[in-house]
């Protein structure tokens, strides 16, 4: 078992790290990456850590080939050990010197640095003392023991595939997109095309009878319901003609099927109630 | 709170705006001359100051009409609800639907006792960059920076936005890849997602 | 420090979340300036830093708007209803180069781009955070 182990581990670091540093070499996203991570702080330079990263992701890839086409050396193996150590170095300084490097705008590598990428960079380390130790190579040790190379390797892929979210864009989204292609759409158009509420509460938010009755209205929509052919919109506000604040119903009216597509000046109603008296307040909002 | 939501409620307050509403609309007036309004002077204003107070916390008990909110830093507030309150909770509704442990934002008054009468709350609302990487019937599978992310289509509430058009409950355009806006509400009980919109760049 | 009243830009702001707070805002931190908090009235701006540059990338939309760094004010003004709330930067974003050519408008008069992203707080001073999106100017 240790021997299939050492022994299979050059083929799955080898897949591992030319997959990854040809994401970081040829990536088109390596840019954006870079400016989200320490790097940037570190080398004080956006283009200069785009390039400290493309340069890892060429390292990455020959220290792959090395573990693919000659698992019985050591040396591909130490290298592999080293980088391990070198991402576990750089995440650990990153997670010190700035725990929270971040950009509120980037989805993509912002947030704080995860157990889950201390355990990746764990990995490579132990990936690579093992393949160190091969005596075998990898396409001899899979003829030899095809069953227990397989089971292996689908046992340690699985593993991996969980450390890694990353990896989900190379088999579970591919996955889900021939799916996708093949069953249809699942969400195909509904047989009511009914204009949603929010569409019309966003109607009304860029019309002129908003802005009319901006100073008036203090809450969010409180309700909605439909009468008459028309959508209210009801509202809460304080009417402050003369210091005299009093509590008012804001409710407005608008055609249910009107959305910002069909028009960008709907024709609203708008009515103040008086809360203690529910009749109308005579107001004009325009003046 | 039953009161302002029940049907006799709005059938009044249809038969008031229905009698005597302010039609405003497209003839009224002219647009704004934005550029003009941009140009003019603006009064000056303190980022200190503000004449509403806003609260972010979660809910840790509620008695009757009143929220016991606690902040980031511990700190405990109390937020009143009445009946011209809004509430947000992926719709809008009542009260009712606001549970311990539900995260808020509230904007209201400060009362001198030191709570807030809340104009309006926003119940676990959540607004996230996400990549769409899966899409099932009643669910999409998103990524928000390196968390995997479940999105709820909740019948009759999601709606999507596509490259600035209208909100529409048409999902149909989405497709896998597509970078997007969440807005909504978040569950407690498993860090997933309801959406109210998901709006798709260009 | 206060809110000045040059004209600076103008654009559409949407909002977002920062400093631990709850749900998926639990992990987020205290922004690029490491002061950024949820219930203050602060903003995201694309041009913060030449790395946040890098990453929001205006330049995509057209926009080019100057450079300014953590701790700066400016007042931050609905186009058509006139409210307005004065905001200290505290992040980069938003990621203006994904959301080119959207508008968001107000009585048939439009706003483009993403040019800023506001806190829960100071996105409800002039707005709704259910409606996500606003038209505004920028004044410092």
């Amino acid at each position: 078992m240790a021997s299939l182990t050492t022994n299979l581990a050059t083929l799955l670091l080898g897949v591992l790290l030319a997959a990854t540093g040809a994401g970081k070499a040829f990536g088109r996203q390596a840019a954006g990456q870079a400016a989200g991570t320490v790097l940037v702080r570190v080398l004080n330079d956006g283009r200069r850590a785009t390039r400290v990263l493309r340069a890892t992701g060429a390292v990455e890839l020959v220290v792959a080939a090395g573990l693919l086409a000659a698992p019985t050396t050591v040396v591909p193996g130490i290298a592999a050990a080293a980088l391990g150590l070198g991402f576990l170095g750089y995440l650990g300084y990153a997670r010190a010197t700035a725990p929270e490097s971040s950009c509120g705008c980037t989805a993509r590598s912002d947030g704080p640095i995860t157990w889950r990428a201390f355990v990746r960079a764990g990995l490579v380390v132990v990936g690579g003392a093992a393949a160190a130790g091969a005596r075998t190579a990898w396409w001899t040790q899979a003829a030899r023991h095809p069953v227990a190379s397989l089971a292996f390797l689908l046992v340690t892929t699985a593993v991996l595939a969980a450390f890694s979210s990353d990896l989900d864009q190379l088999w579970l989204v591919p996955l889900r997109r021939t799916r996708l292609r093949i069953l249809g759409h699942p969400l195909g158009a509904g047989p009511d095309e009914e204009v949603p509420v929010a569409a019309s509460v966003e109607l009304l938010e860029r019309s002129l009878a908003w802005v009319a009755a901006a100073p008036v209205v203090r809450s969010g929509l409180i309700d909605h319901w439909e009468a008459d052919g028309w959508r209210f919109l009801q509202f809460a506000g304080v009417h402050d003609p003369d210091d005299t604040a009093r509590p008012v119903t804001v409710l407005f009216a608008l055609d249910p099927r009107a959305t910002k597509d069909t028009t960008d000046r709907p024709a609203v109603r708008v009515t103040l109630i008086d809360d203690r008296t529910d009749e109308p307040v005579p107001v004009d909002l325009l003046a | 709170m039953t009161g302002r939501h029940g049907i006799d409620r709005r059938s009044l307050l249809t038969s008031a705006a229905l009698g005597g509403a302010t039609i405003v609309g497209a003839s009224a007036l002219g647009g704004l001359d934005a550029d003009a309004a941009f140009a003019a002077p603006m009064p000056s204003l303190d980022p200190a100051a503000s004449r509403s107070s806003f609260i972010d916390g979660r809910v840790s008990q509620i008695k009757g009409s009143t929220l016991d909110v606690v902040e980031s830093d511990g700190t405990h507030r109390l937020i009143q609800l009445t009946n011209a309150t809004s509430i947000w909770k992926l719709e809008t509704v009542t009260a009712e639907a606001i549970e311990t442990g539900d995260g808020l934002y509230a904007r209201g008054v400060e009362m001198p006792d030191g709570s807030v009468a809340a104009d309006a709350v926003w119940v676990n609302i959540v607004n996230l960059y996400v990549t769409v990487r899966g899409i099932e019937r009643s669910r999409l599978h998103l990524s928000h920076g390196r968390n995997a992310l479940v999105g709820h289509i909740v019948a009759k509430r999601t709606t999507a936005s596509f490259r600035g058009g209208a909100l529409t409950s048409n999902l149909s355009q989405l497709k896998i890849g597509h970078h997007a806006q969440v807005l909504g509400a978040w569950r407690p009980a498993d860090d997933s997602v309801d959406i109210a919109r998901i709006s798709v760049g260009h | 420090m206060a809110c000045g009243s040059t004209s600076l830009w103008a654009g559409e702001t949407s909002w977002f979340c920062c400093g631990s707070s709850w749900g998926p805002c639990g992990s987020t931190g205290t922004g690029a300036c490491g002061t950024c908090q949820s219930g203050k009235n602060m903003a995201a701006w694309p041009n913060l830093t030449a790395a946040c540059w890098n990453v929001t990338n205006p330049a995509a939309c057209g926009e080019n708007m100057p450079r300014r760094g953590c701790g700066s004010v400016v007042n931050v003004k609905h186009q058509c209803s006139g409210a307005a709330v004065c905001v200290t930067l505290a992040d980069c974003g938003p990621n203006t180069q994904m959301w080119c050519s959207e508008q968001t408008c107000c009585n048939g008069s439009c706003r483009t781009h993403r040019v800023i992203d506001l806190t829960p707080a100071a996105f409800s001073a002039i707005g709704s955070l259910s409606s996500g999106l606003l038209p505004v100017y920028i004044y410092e």
